[in-house]
């Protein structure tokens, strides 16, 4: 029994540096790497996600997968969504187009969600930890509302990995 | 003489100067546009008359890389399309980012012009900031770039051919919009099932379903066998962290070398497999139908920087650039109308311009921009030759937002011409140049004949082979896509070529992969003349008192998306989808799905991240949007 009940547990984190709030997901993964070991391990997965599942294919099955980071939805900015991601899969030319984007470049939370869905990798337990961002613009540094926001995500990205 | 249309004329000496006696030598009048939907009373009455006619607008086209929008107004009836516009719907900020900062950084930065191919344009800004700095890189370090670039290409090519095109010579494709072709297709015998396993086009085009198909999960593969001999030099992909001016900071040894050449070597068999393939399919559907020999035409005008230096060659200076591009693995040069007018990089590079009239951007002459007269700042290169006003070393960037117009601006594209010609680049270009020129210094693998190139394929699972690429006859989207899968076999040869060499500079102990240097802190100039996967891709830069004064990109995407310019041609796309039958099987106008036109600009492998990205606000770079440009009623403010 290792010190994280035995689970074998991915923290990675989403986004694209110097993009302000786009930025929290490879943020995190800065603040917790010091925390990896013993079952968890932290990662910047901020690259396409078809290398992700071939990545992830690869290694030693994860009994967990929390990913972090922000995503637009049209919600009030600064607004924090902790769920269980229940693996639906949007129709077929939606994930193509996933896949489309994925190999050109785009970086995002759903599409590796997608991408990874659909040709596997991923356990069958995957948390998601998401901030609606207020600005995605070049620089560095949060915004206002995010920033405040912070604590609480760390902790629910910490609570995700728990047994 | 190479230059029709430009005032430009060689003395006996083949140096080039401006025609004597001519005034205002570069001006030009701005022919109108009349598009057929800009008189919208006109085309209503012409829809309403005729249920055939329609506006088909693809807003954004997919399964291309990054954001562009295409308009068209097509004749169902007549099958055939009457009006096409390209947009490129987001503005790229590079240009203006990068005035003003350490020329290192444009290495850094301009990488990230592209999430397909960065690392072309690390490497081209590295070119330019060497010929800037007064460097040579040694021969190893060049030897690192040409590999570099190569991996590139083997990750870019077979995505396009079976995850971005490939969809639309699929089983579910075919069976949608032509299902008397798929009904033959499941009957046709493959001919080249010794080298690909199909034994009928129909179990082909179902392998390149998406998703589920065969080959395309085999290309996703491949793309990883690329990737993983990339970053084995470049430290990660597609932003390598080991580009520098002077060559690379990575350490090479020959467990590297090892690493990479079992990579490549996997892309012999699957290179013999794509060209068979698509081989196959094209001709099947020439068979089926000649028509689609039509799909995608334009005239045979085409430009490429050349690639790939030789790493005794290459010295960075632009006065020897002549030299050192004729020895380059893929030789520069332009086709026009059909035939090779020149090999000489400084030929190519002198006849640039770049035209804004229907670009959201100020014309950087008049206003009491650039030197406030209307005279350009440079009117020679380095090595004396005539440049244009619109010159890239001339251009500025000067966005001017304004609304969606067909007959004024529509696109955030500018309009490329060389020797005011509409010019297409890509693998094909690359490839058709090399093999007419027939100057290739490395034979070891590739041979030129000056009407193709003979690729000769060592064994791997499949046994050596010699695999030809004609110069195809006629030129339409189905070439383009035979020509790139061709591609793959000839980048891995040069690739494989250039490890040999590696190995043996590594035996002789010539180890070295870079130069050292200091930045310069008075004025220099530099281009890097160099390509990515789609082709033509140049950076301009001039640059004083350490930092960048002028950064000017200019891509294989910028000049095939191009809106018309200023003397009402069209751009590539444009020309390209308006010739294009319309073959597709429907019986009411409600069924059309624009296949054909859809495989023509797809044959293109469109990458408009490298065109264009958003810009706000003086420094804002993001992803995506969808951008309606598809009426006339209105201007659609950007």
């Amino acid at each position: 029994m290792d010190e994280n009940g035995g689970l074998r547990v991915l923290v990675g984190g989403v986004g694209y540096r110097n993009l302000r709030d786009g930025s929290i997901g490879p943020w995190v993964v800065e603040q917790l790497e010091g925390r990896a070991g013993g079952g968890l391990e932290v990662e910047d997965v901020s690259y396409h996600p078809v290398g992700l599942h071939q990545n992830l294919t690869d290694r030693e099955p994860y009994d967990r997968v929390v990913l972090v980071g922000a995503t637009a939805r049209g919600r009030e900015p600064g607004t924090l969504d902790a769920y269980r991601w229940d693996g639906q899969l949007p129709p077929s030319e939606e994930i193509q187009a996933c896949v489309s984007e994925a190999v050109t470049g785009v970086i995002s939370l759903p599409n590796v969600l997608v991408v990874c869905g659909a040709f596997g990798g991923f356990p069958d337990d995957v948390r998601v930890i998401e901030i609606e961002p207020a600005d995605e613009g070049w620089g560095e540094g949060f915004s206002p509302v995010v920033e405040e926001r912070i604590p609480e995500l760390l902790e629910a990205v910490w609570t995700s990995t728990e047994p | 003489m190479c230059f029709k249309n430009l005032p430009i004329e060689f003395d006996e000496q083949g140096n080039a100067r401006l025609k004597d006696g001519v005034a205002d030598p570069y001006s030009y009048e701005v022919t109108e546009l009349n598009p057929l939907d800009q008189d919208e009373e006109k085309l209503q009455k012409l829809m309403a008359r005729n249920g055939h006619i329609r506006r088909v607008d693809f807003d954004p086209v997919t399964r291309v890389a990054g954001a562009l929008a295409f308009h068209t107004v097509v004749d169902l009836e007549n099958r055939e399309v009457l009006e096409t516009d390209s947009m490129a719907t987001l503005f790229r900020g590079y240009e203006v980012i990068l005035k003003g900062r350490d020329p290192r950084d444009a290495i850094f930065i301009s990488s990230r012009a592209c999430g397909v191919c960065g690392g072309v344009h690390a490497t081209c800004a590295a070119l330019c900031l060497e010929m800037a700095f007064g460097i040579t890189p040694p021969p190893m370090g060049i030897v690192a770039r040409n590999l570099l670039l190569s991996l590139e290409y083997l990750y870019d090519h077979p995505l396009h051919l079976f995850l971005l095109a490939g969809p639309d010579f699929s089983e579910p494709a075919v069976r949608e919009t032509n299902p008397e072709i798929w009904a033959r297709a499941e009957g046709a015998p493959a001919r080249g099932k010794a080298l690909h396993g199909f034994a009928t086009i129909g179990e082909m085009m179902t392998a390149m379903t998406p998703l589920t198909g065969s080959l395309y999960a085999e290309a996703l593969h491949m793309t990883r066998v690329a990737r993983e001999a990339y970053v084995l030099i470049g430290g990660k992909y597609p932003h390598p962290q080991t580009v520098v001016p002077g060559g690379v900071s990575a350490t090479i040894d020959i467990s590297d070398l090892n690493e990479i050449q079992l990579r490549i070597a996997k892309f012999f068999d699957y290179g013999q497999k794509v060209a068979a393939i698509w081989d196959d399919l094209v001709d099947f559907f020439y068979e089926v139908n000649p028509e689609y020999r039509k799909v995608g035409q334009r005239p045979q005008n085409l430009i490429d920087c050349g690639q790939w230096d030789d790493p005794y060659a290459f010295d960075a200076t632009y006065e020897n650039s002549d030299a050192w591009g004729e020895a380059r693995w893929a030789t520069p040069g332009v086709i026009v109308e059909g035939e090779l007018v020149t090999t000489s990089l400084q030929n190519v590079n002198m006849g640039v311009e770049e035209f804004i009239e229907h670009s959201f951007y100020e014309d950087w002459t008049k206003n009491g921009n650039g030197n406030g007269d209307g005279s350009p700042r440079f009117p020679t290169d380095p090595a004396g030759n005539p440049l244009s006003p619109y010159h890239p070393w001339n251009k500025e960037t000067i966005p001017k937002p304004g609304g969606t117009n067909w007959k004024e601006k529509y696109s955030w594209s500018t309009a490329p011409r060389w020797d005011r010609r509409a010019m297409e680049t890509g693998p094909y270009s690359r490839m058709w140049i090399t093999a007419a020129a027939n100057k290739l210094p490395h034979r070891r693998f590739i041979d030129s004949t000056g009407h193709s190139l003979k690729l000769a394929v060592p064994g791997a699972g499949l046994p050596a082979a010699e695999v030809e690429w004609n110069i195809p006859t006629e030129w339409g989207a189905f070439e383009r896509n035979r020509a790139r899968a061709h591609a793959i076999l000839y980048t891995a040869l040069i690739a494989y070529d250039n490890l040999l060499i590696g190995l043996d500079m590594m035996r002789k102990g010539e180890t070295k992969v870079s130069t050292t240097y200091k930045v310069p802190k008075d004025f220099r100039t530099g281009v890097g003349l160099w390509g990515a996967g789609r082709g033509y891709l140049t950076h301009h830069m001039t640059m004083d008192d350490g930092v960048i004064d002028n950064y000017q990109i200019l891509t294989p995407s910028t000049w095939m998306a191009s809106p018309r310019d200023p003397f009402g041609n069209p751009g590539p796309y444009e020309e390209a989808v308006a010739a294009t039958p319309l073959l597709e099987n429907y019986e009411k106008p409600e069924d059309y799905k624009g296949i054909d036109i859809l495989r023509t600009i797809r044959s293109f492998d469109p990458c408009m991240p490298c065109t264009t990205h958003i810009h706000t606000e003086g420094r804002v770079i993001s992803r995506d949007v969808v951008t309606c440009a598809c009426g006339v009623d209105d201007d659609h403010e950007h």
